[in-house]
């Protein structure tokens, strides 16, 4: 029996991919070992997977006929912008061809007056930025990894940024979308709509409603003046109470970062910048806008942090961008260090970060693995990176646990498991903490409404309701157990 | 829990139709307010204008045009667009079947599930009875003239198909109305 059901679906699979090749020009459809191997996994390489094949179409039309065949072939699509995703979101299926956008990267249109650009999906982030910069303008959420992401992998993860505390996430920053459903229809949502939010609920959709086939997003005018000031403490929970303190303050800094001794060190080693090596905490914090309006908020950020240990503002937009170029290379700064590292992206209310950091010191003496902690402390959005050694048997399930402990510390606080990496594969297990099984069952009927035979990019970002009560979490939701209706294991 | 909410849940377990407005809502007030974080919570039934006291206590502001300051937040929200999506962060609400369900929260980032939160901005009541909802807010000194946003009425069959489906999703037996 299970020979034969083998056989029918390489019998599918074979049909899939003869008709992609008989529809699409030459050089689109890639199968094969060397072809597909860079396609097999995206920034979460731990986790690996072969497709049938990766389509690499060059416009919208040839997108529609992929999705067309695909359908009825009931072959699962999984989009892929840059694969830079963090979640495991864009690796592929067994099953299932990996649609990849990074041939549609053209600015289509500048509408200098409304500040509004029309771009495809595989633009990258930065080029944007780029291509406006000569009218003084410039896209705004500019996540870490910007010089590689897609536009439109951005718009899937409703991804954030450095400037986001200020300027907004992805959401924040789209004005409208062209979809293509499953059936190669295209739907476009946009900021004037009447009715539900379907812009809103397209943004950090993680490819499982539609294809984002172009983007309209709005521009910000370039500020005259940018700043930064960098302030080293003593303690690390003197520096997250001035995170809040500027806040209180009545400031909204364009960036408010922060790092902590460990992340300082690495970041310190790889640039070279003049981060204070003695300091337990480091906070950087951007004020932007004209040179009056960064004075005044200037003014009011070093009362504020009279307390630091050090500080330093920037005197010109060369010392700026040093002083950022340490933060901005934390990542690989620790990766240098470690043979792996596992990032994660809890986000929580700002008057607990230093309990939060804390408990992480805590569990990292539990685990017996070392934690950086390099973040958004300025909308809470932590990113504590545990490093680890993938060859030592075990480790990296021991860090995953560590990871997950982390989450649900997060949701406990009254936040989140992500805010801004998304669920895809890896946080599925951490979803059922946060969500019970109405809420769940809502998310997979969204999905229906729009994918009702779940072809996209099935089986992420929201988990099944099985997985949830195999796994017994606990999630103790409006005085209830979680999942009453189903059976325990 | 709240009592009312328990009522409401009733209420809507035994009724076959029902439409929302404040009054018979019934439930306001304002739940948290934490300045230092830009975050409010607010039961969908308070006047804009007891919250917008609140705030300007501390010289923050909604970020959003106010079209009128005597309706309830949950009435504004229900008719809103997308600016006031801007600002939402999350939400409860009792679906169709009398759930009260919770998407979103009190955090700026959250991209954990869809954004359920956003998305019934301008669900007009259709889908799920608003209970209580999280907005961000500004201190007033980031905020220029604030503009009422533009809406175009034109909707495509497939978008009206879309919106037809998820209110099968939210309220499976048509009690809103
Ligand atoms: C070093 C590093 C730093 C990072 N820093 C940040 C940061 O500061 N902030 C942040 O938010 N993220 C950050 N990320 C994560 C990542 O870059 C973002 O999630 C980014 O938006 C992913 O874009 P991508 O084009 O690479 O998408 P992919 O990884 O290719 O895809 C991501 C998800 O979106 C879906 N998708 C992609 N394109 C489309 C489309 N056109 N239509 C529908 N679905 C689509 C995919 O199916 C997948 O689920 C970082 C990653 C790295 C490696």
């Amino acid at each position: 029996m299970f020979i034969k059901f083998k056989e029918v679906i390489i019998i599918t699979c074979m049909s899939v991919i003869k008709e992609l090749s008989r529809v699409l020009p030459k050089g689109i459809v890639l199968t094969g070992e060397e072809n597909t191997r860079p396609f097999e996994c995206d920034g979460l390489s731990v986790y690996r997977q072969k497709p049938l094949a990766v389509v690499l179409p060059e416009n919208i039309d040839q997108i529609k006929q992929v999705l067309k065949i695909c359908k009825a072939h009931k072959t699962p699509v999984v989009t892929r912008g840059a694969g830079t995703g963090l979640a495991g979101g864009a690796m592929p299926l067994s099953e299932s061809i990996v649609l990849g956008l990074s041939k549609l990267r053209q600015v289509k249109h500048i509408d200098v007056e409304n500040q509004l650009a029309i771009v495809e999906p595989g633009v990258r982030n930065i080029s944007i930025s780029e291509a406006v910069a000569s009218h003084g303008l410039y896209y705004a959420p500019d996540p870490s990894s910007q010089i590689a992401c897609s536009i439109g992998g951005n718009v899937a993860e409703n991804s954030g940024g450095v400037h986001c505390l200020k300027y907004g996430l992805t959401v924040h920053n789209v004005e409208a979308v062209k979809i293509l459903t499953i059936d190669g229809e295209e739907l476009i949502l946009s900021r004037k709509d009447k009715g539900l939010g379907l812009l809103a609920l397209m943004n950090g959709s993680e490819g499982l409603l539609g294809v984002i086939v172009e983007i309209t997003v709005k521009l910000t005018k370039t500020p005259d003046l940018a700043r930064v000031v960098m302030a080293g403490f003593d303690s690390v929970r003197h520096c997250a109470d001035s995170v809040s303190d500027i806040i209180k303050a009545g400031i909204i800094p364009a960036g408010l970062e922060m790092m902590d001794s460990f992340a300082i060190e690495a970041a310190e080693g790889f640039a070279q910048v003049g981060y204070p090596l003695d300091a337990q905490a480091l906070l950087l914090c951007e004020l932007d806008g004209t040179e009056a309006e960064v004075q005044a908020e200037l003014d009011i950020v070093l009362k504020v942090l009279s307390g630091a240990s050090s500080i330093k503002v920037s005197n010109s937009e060369q010392e700026r961008l040093d002083l950022w170029k340490g933060r901005k290379s934390a990542f690989p700064a620790v990766g240098r260090l470690s043979p792996d590292y596992y990032c994660m992206d809890g986000t929580i209310p700002r008057r607990h970060l230093a309990d939060m950091l804390e408990k992480i010191n805590e569990l990292s003496q539990k685990y017996q693995l070392r934690v950086a902690n390099v973040f958004h402390a300025g909308d809470g959005n932590l990113h504590p990176l545990i490093l680890y050694d993938a060859n030592i048997e075990g480790e990296l399930e021991k860090t995953e646990e560590f990871g997950t402990e982390i989450l649900k510390l997060s949701v406990d606080m009254g936040g989140t498991i992500t805010g801004e990496h998304g669920v895809g594969i890896e946080k599925l297990d951490a979803m059922c903490h946060q969500f019970n099984s109405k809420e769940l069952e809502i998310f997979h009927k969204i999905k229906a409404a729009f994918d009702p035979e779940a072809l996209l990019n099935p089986g992420k970002a929201v988990p099944e309701l099985h997985r949830c009560a195999e796994l017994g979490a606990m999630h103790v939701h409006h005085g209830q157990l979680p999942h009453p209706e189903l059976e325990r294991f | 829990m709240s009592d009312r909410i328990e009522q409401l849940q009733e209420e809507v377990k035994n009724s076959s139709s029902i439409h929302i407005d404040s009054q018979w809502l019934n439930y306001s007030g304002i739940e948290e307010y934490f300045s230092e974080e830009l975050v409010i919570t607010v039961k969908a039934g308070t006047a804009i204008k007891e919250i917008q006291a609140q705030l300007e206590e501390n010289q923050q502001i909604f970020p959003f045009y106010i079209t009128d300051e005597n309706q309830s937040i949950g009435a504004a929200y229900a008719i809103g667009a997308q600016d006031i999506s801007d600002s939402v962060l999350g939400v409860k609400i009792i679906d169709g079947s009398g759930e009260l369900l919770n998407f979103g929260g009190q955090v700026m980032k959250n991209v954990a599930g869809y954004d359920v939160a956003r998305m019934l901005v301008g669900s007009q009541g259709q889908l799920a009875i608003i209970t209580q909802i999280s907005f961000k807010v500004m201190p007033k000194s980031y905020i220029a003239d604030l503009k009422p946003s533009y809406k175009e009425n034109e909707r495509s069959t497939l978008r009206e198909e879309i919106e037809g489906r998820l209110k099968t999703v939210f309220d499976p037996r048509g009690v809103f109305n």
